[in-house]
């Protein structure tokens, strides 16, 4: 099976880090009804976009359940509100206070939409690249721990399939607890006689040999990219000034007041659209990268064996 | 000038007690010349490694050197790291440990940056490298995905985008299948050829090289001396006393019987396995030869009960009396000692401390019964686990490909442990790329294809009408 392209894969990095962070930021902060529907609706259509419909609906399996909950949890929590719907026992429903709980069910379940989005288009090398070039040891841990992590998990799986494949040993079958340590021991001193092969084989390719190092970085920031950014950030700012004034002329109690003009909305519209329309507009046309020379390097390295 | 030298080496390891161990190479004088595809052979054990990490410094191993080492004409010792990482490139054998970055980008850019070299040569380096070795098209793959074969492709990339004049390589190919060992060889050969690069391969299994190589040492007790490739590529028979039975296997009662069996391990993969039919009678030992993915390792989890197949049945009469060797012998030694390790079954198996001591007789480390297992070599890893699984006499003993990355020496023995489990009654079901194995222990042969049997037949008659060696 063919693997999904990475959205927004013509932008650098950067772009879409600040456009996801402006989305999640002003989602967590603002606690309104129409600002969590309108980032719940763009996190939604962008991941349906990026993951597909399978990935999305299973996504949802959990997280709808998960805003149901918040807002059937939140009367218990707080009783105010002046619409009453129903009595439970001493407790009383009001409509207001369902209302800011799914509220805040649509931000909890909004941000998480927006973090797997995010997670398909700035992969991890991608995030690695925005580290400054100074940044020297924190990209290479994050890699060693991201092959490590699935290869221990895989490993983890070979070792219990061959202990329940020796059926003949069953007599000695070990508890959960005992197994647990037995495989976790197992796998720590796997890893650690791999790490030895594996830091021969940094230092066999020049780490720590005494020259600065330099950074090769598959994504270049170009003039589109510096526009862009300047544009998002114009358009963050904006966001967070109308999201700032709906959210001081908001009430939810006693009763649900102060919607505000329409137009207030528009800018976190736009910016919650933002990235699907950046996604869907991705694949044509854009602009290609192209390798060019970078910085120069420190004198005495570098300019090695030709 | 020779691209490496060695005048009269005599190497011993550090011992932890501060005293001296016996020399692993003794009086080794040798000369590759620049631009010669080399050799270095010898079993397991023999200090092929030793010698060629003498030649690599920041690599080298701790202990008392006599004599000299030079590459390119400059003495080894004197090397600083950055030179030596500029001059001579270095692949290791296993493809999982070897590789440092989650990305192939990452990986190949990994010892340029490392060196300084600047970004724009750095793109040049790499992308020449890429296009020669054609790596373009998994350039942005995560290193994770990759299978054996690309990892090693990928080492092999990484030290040439570095532009080293001498290539050292030790046992590059021992955990390839032999499609993916063709095609590595077949890079190497055009890098020693067309960029004029000096290649030293250390290497147990020489037959594949001989056809590129242009000279060869053999390594033998520390010492070393010039071996002819004509001598090295005819292939010698496993000598394997009480092995195959040459006869057709018996036809009894079948001991595993798989019926049309379907599998995959995703919804929307692809199937693995394909209206497989198999029966394996009592007391065969059954072969199952394929590529690399066609299936043979499913194929033992199924009959295992470790996967459930999709469809089909699954009929097991050993399934309470069943052992599975996996193919890295790592993922059953869970002990401290060699000797725990062969009595962590004994409360099941109902043996005791003399079936141990015997065990640890036959496989000759009688010495190293308090040694860690890791501290073996990986013939005797493998050997080891193979004999803790037959210490509790299974009726069915599963094997994964038993001689992955062994010697000749290691492959006779495991061979010869197979033949005498097979004569104490156990049926054996094995999968394998290893053809010479399966001529020397094999009743029979299933050649797998396409996620089923293609053909089943006793082994003589499957090898005198197939059309490979």
């Amino acid at each position: 099976m063919a693997a999904r392209p990475t959205p927004l894969e013509t932008w650098h990095a950067t772009v879409p880090a600040a456009l996801f962070a402006g989305a999640v930021a002003l989602t967590m902060l603002a606690v309104h009804p129409v600002i969590a529907a309108l980032s719940l609706a763009g996190a939604l259509a962008f991941s349906l976009g990026a993951r597909g419909v399978r990935a999305t609906l299973r996504g949802l399996r959990w997280q709808l359940p998960m805003l149901a909950l918040v807002c059937l949890a939140n009367p218990l929590f707080s009783a105010s509100g002046s619409t009453l719907l129903l009595k439970l026992g001493p407790r009383s429903v009001y409509a207001e206070s369902l209302a800011y709980g799914a509220t805040m069910g649509a931000v909890m379940v909004a941000v998480v939409v927006w973090l797997e989005g995010a997670s398909t288009a700035l992969t991890q090398d991608r995030l690695l690249a925005l580290a400054g070039r100074r940044a020297r040891a924190l990209p290479l841990v994050a890699s060693l721990a991201a092959q490590l992590v699935p290869q221990m998990l895989g490993r983890a799986r070979t070792v219990r399939a061959a202990l329940a494949a020796c059926t003949v040993a069953g007599g000695a079958r070990p508890t959960a607890r005992h197994e647990l340590v037995r495989t976790s021991t197992m796998l720590l001193s796997w890893s650690l006689e791999d790490s030895l092969e594996r830091s021969d084989a940094m230092r066999a390719r020049g780490w720590e040999s005494g020259c600065t190092r330099t950074s090769y970085r598959p994504d270049r920031l170009r003039a589109r990219d510096a526009v862009a950014l300047a544009a998002l950030g114009a358009l963050l700012a904006l966001c967070a000034a109308c999201a700032w004034a709906a959210c001081s002329g908001w009430r939810f109690y006693p009763r649900m007041t102060g919607l505000g003009p329409w137009w207030r909305y528009l800018p976190l519209a736009v910016l919650f659209a933002l990235p699907s329309l950046a996604a869907a507009t991705d694949g044509g046309g854009a602009p290609s990268r192209v390798a060019t020379p970078g910085a120069a390097a420190p004198a005495g390295c570098g300019r090695g064996a030709r | 000038m020779s691209a490496l030298e060695l005048c009269d080496v005599t190497f011993s390891y550090a011992a932890a007690s501060g005293t001296r161990t016996a020399p692993v190479l003794r009086n080794v004088s040798l000369e590759v010349p620049e631009g010669a595809f080399a050799l270095l052979v010898g079993a397991t054990g023999s200090g092929k490694s030793t010698l060629l990490r003498l030649a690599k410094p920041e690599i080298a191993p701790a202990g008392e050197l006599v004599g000299a080492v030079r590459v390119l004409g400059r003495d080894a010792r004197g090397m600083v790291p950055r030179d030596s990482a500029r001059a001579v490139g270095y692949v290791f054998q296993n493809p999982d440990a070897q590789v440092v970055c989650d990305t192939v980008w990452h990986e190949m850019a990994f010892g340029l940056e490392n060196l300084g070299v600047p970004e724009g040569e750095m793109r040049r380096r790499v992308a020449e490298t890429c296009d020669y070795l054609g790596i373009e098209p998994w350039f942005r793959a995560r290193t994770a995905e990759l299978s054996g074969g690309q990892r090693q492709v990928l080492s092999l990339a990484a030290a040439l985008a570095m532009r080293p004049r001498v290539l050292l390589l030790d046992e590059p190919t021992s955990m390839l299948d032999p499609l993916a060992e063709k095609n590595f060889l077949s890079l190497l050969f055009r890098a020693n050829r067309e960029l004029g690069i000096t290649v030293v391969v250390a290497t147990h299994a020489p037959e594949a090289m001989t056809d590129v190589a242009t000279c060869a040492f053999e390594l033998r007790d520390g010492e070393v001396r010039a071996a002819s490739l004509e001598e090295l590529s005819r292939p010698v028979p496993l000598a394997v006393p009480g092995g195959r039975s040459g006869e057709a296997p018996r036809a009894g009662a079948p001991l595993v019987w798989v019926g049309n069996v379907w599998h995959r391990y995703a919804r929307d993969g692809r199937w693995v396995l394909r209206g497989l039919d198999l029966k394996v009678g009592e007391g065969e030992v059954r072969a199952l030869l394929g590529s690399n993915g066609c299936g043979k390792s499913t194929l033992l989890d199924v009959v295992a009960g470790v996967s459930r197949p999709q469809r089909g049945r699954v009929r097991n009469a050993a399934a309470a009396g069943q052992a599975l060797l996996p193919q890295a012998p790592k993922a059953l030694l869970a002990c401290e000692t060699v000797r725990e390790e062969l009595s962590e079954w004994a409360p099941a198996g109902g043996y005791g401390p003399t079936e141990v001591d015997a065990a640890l007789e036959g496989l000759g480390l009688a010495g190293a019964a308090d040694r860690h297992p890791y501290d073996l070599s990986g013939g005797q890893q493998q050997l080891l686990a193979l004999e803790k699984l037959l210490l509790v006499r299974p009726r069915l003993l599963l094997l994964d490909e038993p001689t992955k990355g062994l010697d000749r020496a290691a492959r006779e023995r495991v061979a010869c442990r197979v033949a005498r489990a097979r004569s104490d009654g156990a049926t054996v079901l094995l999968a394998t790329h290893d053809r010479e194995f399966v001529r020397a222990v094999a009743d029979s042969v299933s050649l797998m294809f396409d996620g089923s049997l293609a053909v089943t037949e006793p082994a003589g008659p499957f090898f005198a009408s197939s059309w490979l060696s």
